[in-house]
């Protein structure tokens, strides 16, 4: 019988040849990349016109409601409405013609940064300006609540999938298909009341103690806000992350049932192996799609919980802006929501060629 | 000569909600050391199920209902297969009996290169890394394909190269064993040939011991020295291959060698109606439906194997 050969020393150019074949299956991503790009800053852009037409050719203008609401309300019996209404106009542009309005709206928002005029709720504070500064909050509480959600939830799926012959695991399954559709406000009101109310364990509401000043160098501050956070994210932790679980249990389940599955325990590799290398990277690939969707929806799901918590954010933010007619926030929240789903389903895409090689060659 | 593996009285079901169905039913089998051992028959008779009961691979729904699979180790030790713990059994797998998939372009994860999968088992066997890719290497090479195959992804193989990846990952470890499941199927005609003439070649080389099955006699009349013929679950006929051509006893095999077409092309006999599912197997010779000699015994009394002429062996009524 044949013996193997001894292992040979391979010479500087075999080296390079390698490296050259290394790279060689990513060279299509190049194009992939760029093309993905194009596709990116052309709905972005589509999204901005929609978001211009959406708000500019609503029948109305946002001025005239918002002072005959005043009016309505009594609180606005200003001498000269009418004069101070066009003084309104001509300060937000709103006395040029639609297509310059337009060009004008574009090059605001796209060249100029994120510019999208004044608020009027917190006038003559910058639209940007008001919506930023909630922005850290909606992330804080709810984008790392997601990606806790998310890392739960996958791992735990993973094993429910993993298991799916073990009786027991179907407990599991059945209070995650219950948390999965329960309406996250129902798990929200229900913590306040059980660890709120009726045991007194967390604060009920607010960012902080209504006493302390905000100051985020000092770190009994921060425990503060960390020990407001915990029932906010952890109801979303509770809700998505079953739903994640959910998931990622049925995408196993299906990896489980592949030919190359049973292949690898042919090969005699352990169940650990066969579970890191097999089962769970080939699952994982949707379950980064799951994610980046879900993120990019964020600011749509937190309106309701920012309420309940009464916690600072870009959905309040929100509310408060449509009760009132502001436009500008309404419009830029809307925008940045949009831009947020875009971008993230960009990065998903940019990252999935990296771990599915599929995507190199079928997009080229 | 000492069978390397002795199979007895093996029958493997897939349970349903109420009743277990015998894809393989009570079948015996010795498979002797440096042998192609091939296993024929029309798709869904079993060979498949028998296959992956060979590694022990068999898992629910799929229950082995009986018998037992020998494997006698190079210390002459015998071990059973079936039911042995799930440690001792991992040891086996590739190092004693390694396995060919049937569609191998299914069988590798896409996500993962050649050289991952092709090395992961000699890494879990013990061999360093460098060893491990030194022998990938090496398998390739015996198989005719470039070391460059490693860096590549499953998908980025045509269909006769995966197989050809396959094979050579199942020599990694040179086992005792190589089974075989639909080797060629899939392939075109030319990659078929040269995909069995490497099959050759490493039992040649290696001695080693290869089960090939196939749906195919003509991958039979190409590489098998010896052949089972399953019909139903059951083995119909066992023999050499050349007696078997020379001269079919059992009436399927008759209508199978028959119904290769010869070099006019033509089908000369078919064969008529359908095997009968597992789940609903007719009484006494399962192929009694379909056979023209059929006579009432057949219908009531199951045909064992029996030796009809030295070394060939039949499982029906009517064949002396
Ligand atoms: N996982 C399974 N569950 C239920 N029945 C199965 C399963 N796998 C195979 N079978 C049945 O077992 C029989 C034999 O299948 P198989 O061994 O794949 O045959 P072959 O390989 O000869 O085509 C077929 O009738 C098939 O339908
Ligand atoms: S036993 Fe009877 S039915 Fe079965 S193959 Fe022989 S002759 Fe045909
Ligand atoms: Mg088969």
């Amino acid at each position: 019988m044949d013996s193997f050969p001894l292992r040979q020393k391979r010479s500087s150019s075999q080296n390079l040849s390698a490296l050259q074949a290394r790279l060689q299956p990513y060279l299509p991503t190049a194009k992939y990349i760029l093309k993905r790009i194009g596709i990116y800053f052309l709905t972005v852009l589509g999204a901005v016109t929609l978001a211009f037409i959406f708000f500019h050719l609503m029948p109305g203008d946002p001025l005239s409601i918002v002072f005959s609401q005043l009016e309505k309300t009594n609180l606005g019996r200003v001498t000269g409405g009418a004069e101070v209404a066009e003084a309104y106009k001509r300060l937000l542009g709103l006395d040029q013609p639609l297509p310059v309005q337009y060009l004008l709206f574009l090059r605001n928002v796209l060249i100029g940064g994120f510019d999208l005029g004044p608020s009027f709720v917190a006038f003559p504070t910058s639209t940007r300006d008001v919506i930023f500064r909630q922005l850290p909050w909606t992330i804080g509480y709810f984008t790392s609540a997601m990606l806790i959600a998310w890392l739960i939830g996958t791992t735990i799926g993973a094993l429910l999938g993993w298991l799916r012959r073990i009786g027991l695991t179907s407990v599991a399954v059945g209070i995650a298909t219950l948390l999965n559709i329960t309406p996250v406000y129902i798990i929200a009101i229900a913590a306040i009341i059980f660890f709120g109310y009726h045991l007194h364990w967390l604060p009920t509401g607010q960012p902080y103690d209504p006493g302390l000043t905000p100051n985020w160098g000092d770190i009994e501050f921060i425990k503060n806000v960390l020990r407001h956070a915990i029932m906010p994210i952890a109801s979303v932790v509770l809700v998505w992350g079953a739903s994640f679980s959910l998931g990622m249990r049925s995408l196993m389940i299906s990896v489980l049932g592949e030919d190359y599955l049973s292949y690898a325990k042919a090969k005699g590799l352990t169940p650990f192996m066969i579970l890191r290398d097999y089962a769970f990277r080939n699952a994982l690939l949707p379950q980064v799609t799951a994610l980046g969707i879900a993120l990019g929806n964020t600011i749509n799901g937190v309106l309701i919980l920012e309420a309940i918590f009464v916690v600072p954010g870009v959905g309040g933010l929100f509310v408060r802006a449509m009760a009132i007619h502001d436009f500008n926030v309404m419009q830029g929240v809307v925008l940045l929501s949009t831009v947020a789903v875009l971008t993230l389903s960009l990065i998903v895409d940019l990252l999935l060629p990296f771990l599915d090689p599929r995507i190199r060659r079928s997009n080229d | 000569m000492t069978p390397i593996m002795q199979i007895r009285d093996l029958s493997v079901g897939y349970a349903s909600r109420r009743a277990v169905g015998l894809a393989v039913t009570s079948v015996n089998l010795d498979v002797e050391k440096g042998e192609i051992l091939g296993v024929v028959g029309e798709s869904g008779c079993g060979k498949t199920t028998l296959a992956v009961a060979l590694l022990g691979l068999i898992e629910s729904p799929g229950v082995i209902q009986s018998g037992s699979v020998q494997l006698r180790l190079a210390d002459d030790k015998l071990v059973d297969l079936v039911g042995l713990a799930p440690r001792p059994l991992r040891q086996i797998r590739w190092k004693e009996i390694a396995y060919i998939p049937q569609g191998s372009m299914s069988a590798l994860n896409p996500v993962l290169r050649v050289r991952q999968q092709m090395t992961d088992t000699l890494v879990q066997h013990g061999l360093s890394k460098a060893e491990a890719i030194e022998r990938a290497r090496w398998a390739l090479n015996l198989v005719s394909l470039d070391a460059a195959v490693l860096d590549k992804y499953p998908h980025e193989l045509s269909g006769g190269m995966n197989q050809r990846v396959a094979i050579a990952t199942a020599v990694t470890m040179q086992p005792a064993i190589l089974v075989a499941d639909e080797p060629t199927t899939a392939l075109d005609v030319v990659t078929q040939r040269s995909i069995l003439q490497e099959l050759v070649k490493i039992r040649d080389q290696f001695g080693t011991t290869i089960i090939v099955i196939s749906h195919d006699m003509g991958v039979m009349a190409q590489v098998v020295d010896r052949m089972a013929v399953m019909y139903a679950g059951r083995i119909a006929e066992l023999g050499l291959v050349l007696n078997i051509f020379d001269a079919p006893l059992h009436p399927y095999t008759q209508k199978l060698i028959g119904s290769i077409p010869k070099d006019t092309g033509q089908h000369l006999e078919g064969l008529e109606g359908e095997a009968p599912s597992l789940w609903a197997y007719p009484p006494g010779c399962r192929f009694h439906p379909r056979c023209s000699l059929a006579t009432a015994i057949c219908r009531e009394q199951t045909p064992e194997l029996r030796e009809i002429i030295s070394g060939q062996y039949a499982a029906c009524h009517h064949c002396d």
